[in-house]
């Protein structure tokens, strides 16, 4: 026999070797978990679509880490699964000077992670000049001081309803411990329901059940978030058995897992509305009545029951979601009304003179762009910008759809070289509707300049009397409804999907959190 | 051979420093202003004018392009990749974390694809134009053709959904490289397959062995002995060059396995506008691409007889 046929004969043996041991290798480990892997094993398996690139108060925790988050930090302030606020690290709060000074009393007997206690200082430390929240968000925020070891004095330049912008997870308590004698980070150190264990960069982040915790304590042993970008890829996972839960299914398979045994789905609206964000700095939009007509063109009922498969609720126009505070139910939107959607082109002085079927004024056509990002909510927003650009055809304008990243959005809206951006999000944190400060002139994404409009905002934002807050942000409400700084479509709704084994999860509408008390498994 | 190893090493930096260069100046024309997407990124949408313009001065975003690469290049010769722009960690250890993943990964996928094309393409060279020569040409046109993406969920939707054979995601043991691995590979082993039955084809018609088979050889002796080892030889070039591919990274593999890999490393840093990490992962690719077509190129020479570098003509 010559040698190279030994040598091929060799080679075919390998592989059968590689092939069996993978078989083998399968029996003895079982399909990830769950088959038999103890009665007790009390492990969640999440799938995530970001890894946690950071952990420090410095930056802004982007993509999903904001879930993984809401595990190991909390903040002063907190929500419960219908928005509703309740004490978090501060039992109580109070404001002598009517919102210009908030003293807030801090929980007693309160441990961080490393068993350091949480006091003042620790809020004083999370809420310092160099945090993030202080630079970005809280900006009229003079100072924050300690009064004792559970009071703590927040300082601002203007009248603000503080307790609301305190309840969000991105800029939560932080325990000094976190630092080292250099002052660099060293790892997380919370007061939440899970300690931080380990993290593998871009595959898994692992965090163990914190003994020492406030509140009722986690049934669950230990949570380990999977990085699996891939959307496809997380339903796939969970149905494998591979992952337990996951966060954002899209809209595709919802129908597919809720068909399918023992897959629950559970939904529920979330403080996310998309919109469409016109550039009223320039023709066409610089006109309000080009707005209102595609306000009146578009079809958001449609939207959601035919591009979404039903996710999500119409907003016709509404500016936040319903689950929010001040939430006008009496507020009119709009439904779709092509005619008059027409007409109010034709009043603008718009008209289809040369019958090409778009409509043209002064010898330039009615023709502009609509922006979308390819950023996480971007697959939806594809088909949205679709339907909306057919639609748009229908009353006469011609509408041009870019898909552009981040680098490439930023620069055509500094030059204001754009028609409508589709976005989602911005300035949602928890309950309360700061989302109107997004059409304030002083916001640099603002493409709407009007002085009521300001007066409104700004006024909105320093009472702190409810009544007066309600009456504000109902105006502003029907403000939006009747200027159209943008158009808002879809109010989001939140789906996550659990295996069998996952019992006791009350899916919340607070967007991103995940809330995991009084969650255990029963695995079969 | 050493000369003529110290000479390519040279040409190799030249290279180098051409590809980041381009790279760099793309970056830097792309839309979008770096200072203000990080500063975005780090700050969230509450962002103020002065917020950008200290990050810009801090960055050293301010400086004209070409000197900014220059101080690029300096850090560089002391082997210092710098800070990511975004989440302020060392580019190197970033990068190096990513690497075995990738290199893995590369590694797997040109067995992979070693494995089918080879016999594929012996087989349809020795009975060109039956029915089992076309049948394998077309299975590699569909290889080729088939987007990665698809292939991959189709994968996964079958190996590991419904015969729960393999994980559907993850890195770390020898079953998560299957699906990846199978993925990449096939696409990679149709070119391989064609580029074989060809340059077999074009071997067997030569005068050595119509020589071999006269002397009475019979035609295994002559395959093997004779035709495989020449035929072979452009085949190891592709599939050096194919390496040196997989190293850079297979950004749509890695995404839908969730595979650590410095592919998706890179593309995200493009979208964030991470001018150091962009550079960094293109440095790196660029001389593991470099280095492997060296490697491909003596290996020729281990090969061939013919050629050697130390003939001086």
């Amino acid at each position: 026999m010559n040698r190279n046929f030994k040598f091929i004969l060799t080679i075919c043996m390998l592989l059968a070797v590689i092939g069996a041991s993978a078989c083998i290798g399968e029996e003895k480990e079982g399909t990830a978990k769950g088959t038999g892997s103890g009665e007790s094993s009390q492990e969640l398996v999440v799938g995530i679509s970001t890894d946690v690139s950071s952990w420090y108060l410095d930056t802004f925790a982007a993509g999903d880490a904001r879930f993984v988050w809401s595990q190991v930090y909390e903040t002063l302030v907190r929500l419960d699964s219908d928005l509703k606020i309740i004490p978090g690290l501060a039992e109580s709060w109070e404001t002598p000077d009517n919102g210009k000074t908030w003293v807030f009393h801090l929980r007693e007997n309160v441990t961080f992670h490393d068993g350091t206690p949480f006091d003042a200082d620790s809020v004083v430390f999370s809420y310092s000049n160099q945090s993030y929240v202080r630079q970005a968000v809280l900006k009229p925020v003079q100072s924050v001081e300690a009064l004792d070891n559970h009071t703590v004095k927040f300082v601002l330049a203007k009248p603000m309803p503080l307790p609301y912008y305190l309840t969000h997870v991105a800029w939560p308590v932080m325990g000094p411990g976190c630092l080292d004698a250099e002052g660099d980070f060293v790892k997380p150190v919370g007061t939440g329901p899970f300690r931080f264990e380990g993290q593998t960069k871009d595959q898994e982040v692992v965090l163990t059940r914190n003994d020492a915790y406030w509140g009722d304590k986690s049934l669950l042993d230990k949570v380990t978030f999977k990085v699996i970008p891939e959307a496809t890829t997380r339903v796939i996972a969970l149905e494998t058995g591979e992952v337990d839960m996951i966060i954002k299914v899209p809209e595709y398979d919802v129908q597919r897992l809720e068909a399918e045994e023992g897959i629950q789905v559970h939904r529920k609206l979330t403080t996310f509305t998309d919109f469409l964000q016109f550039n009223c700095d320039s023709s066409p939009f610089n006109d309000t009545r080009v707005r209102q007509s595609v306000a009146y063109a578009v079809d958001t009922e449609a939207l959601v029951n035919e591009v979404l498969e039903g996710i999500g609720e119409p907003a016709g126009g509404r500016p936040y979601s319903p689950v929010m505070m001040y939430s006008d139910p009496d507020l009119k939107t709009y439904t779709q009304d092509l005619g008059k959607a027409r007409s109010l082109l034709e009043e603008a002085g718009w008209k289809d003179s040369d019958g090409d079927g778009i409509r043209d004024k002064d010898g330039k056509p009615l023709k502009t762009t609509l922006i979308v990002s390819k950023g996480v909510w971007a697959v939806r927003h594809n088909p949205m910008a679709q339907v909306v650009q057919g639609t748009l055809r229908e009353i006469g304008m011609d509408i041009e759809i870019q898909v552009l990243d981040e680098g490439a959005i930023n620069k055509l809206e500094s030059t204001g070289d754009f028609g409508m951006i589709l976005r989602s999000g911005y300035f949602v944190w928890g309950p309360y509707p700061k989302h109107f400060f997004v059409h304030h002139s002083a916001n640099p994404y603002s493409h709407y300049h009007n002085e009521t409009y300001d007066q409104l905002v700004n006024a909105a934002d320093m009472t702190i009397d409810a009544q007066e807050q309600e009456e504000l942000y109902h105006s502003l409400q029907a403000f939006v409804i009747e200027e159209v700084p943008a158009f808002y479509l879809v109010h989001e709704e939140k789906v996550v999907a659990t295996c069998p084994s996952v019992k006791g999860y009350t899916i919340s509408s607070e967007d991103p959190w995940l809330n995991l008390s009084g969650v255990y498994l029963e695995r079969k | 051979m050493w000369e003529y190893i110290a000479k390519r090493l040279a040409m190799v930096s030249v290279v180098i420093a051409g590809v980041t260069l381009v790279a760099f100046s793309a970056m830097y024309l792309a839309p979008g202003d770096p200072a203000e997407v990080i500063a975005l990124a780090r700050y969230g949408e509450d962002l103020s004018a002065s917020q950008v313009e200290t990050l810009r001065e801090a960055e050293g975003l301010d400086a004209p392009v070409h000197v900014q690469y220059l101080i690029w290049l300096g850090h560089l010769l002391r082997l210092d990749l710098g800070k990511s722009l975004v989440t302020s960690e060392d580019v190197l250890t970033e990068i190096l974390q990513k690497l075995p993943a990738t290199a893995e990964l590369a590694v797997a996928s040109l067995l992979i694809s070693l494995m089918i094309a080879l016999p594929a393409g012996v087989l349809s060279a020795l009975r060109k134009n039956t029915l089992l020569d076309s049948g394998c040409m077309f299975v590699s046109l569909l290889g080729v053709s088939i987007p990665n993406f698809w292939l991959g969920l189709l994968l996964i939707w079958f190996f590991a959904l419904t015969l729960h054979m393999f994980p559907s995601f993850g890195y770390g043991s020898l079953k998560h490289f299957v699906l990846p691995a199978l993925t990449l590979g096939t696409s990679l082993a149709a070119v391989t397959a064609r580029l074989t039955r060809a340059s077999l084809l074009e071997v067997m018609g030569q005068e050595y062995i119509v020589a071999a088979r006269a002397r009475g050889f019979d035609e295994r002796t002559v395959l093997f002995r004779h035709a495989l080892k020449n035929a072979l030889l452009p085949v190891v070039t592709f599939a050096g060059m194919q390496f040196g591919y997989l190293l850079g990274g297979a950004v749509v593999v890695e995404t839908i396995f969730s595979w650590p890999g410095i592919g998706k490393l890179l593309v995200d840093s493009i979208f964030a506008m991470d001018f150091s990490m962009v550079q960094g992962c293109v440095f790196f690719i660029a001389v593991l691409f470099s280095l492997s077509s060296l490697v491909v190129d003596l290996l020729y020479a281990v090969l061939d007889p013919r050629i050697r570098y130390d003939r001086h003509d």
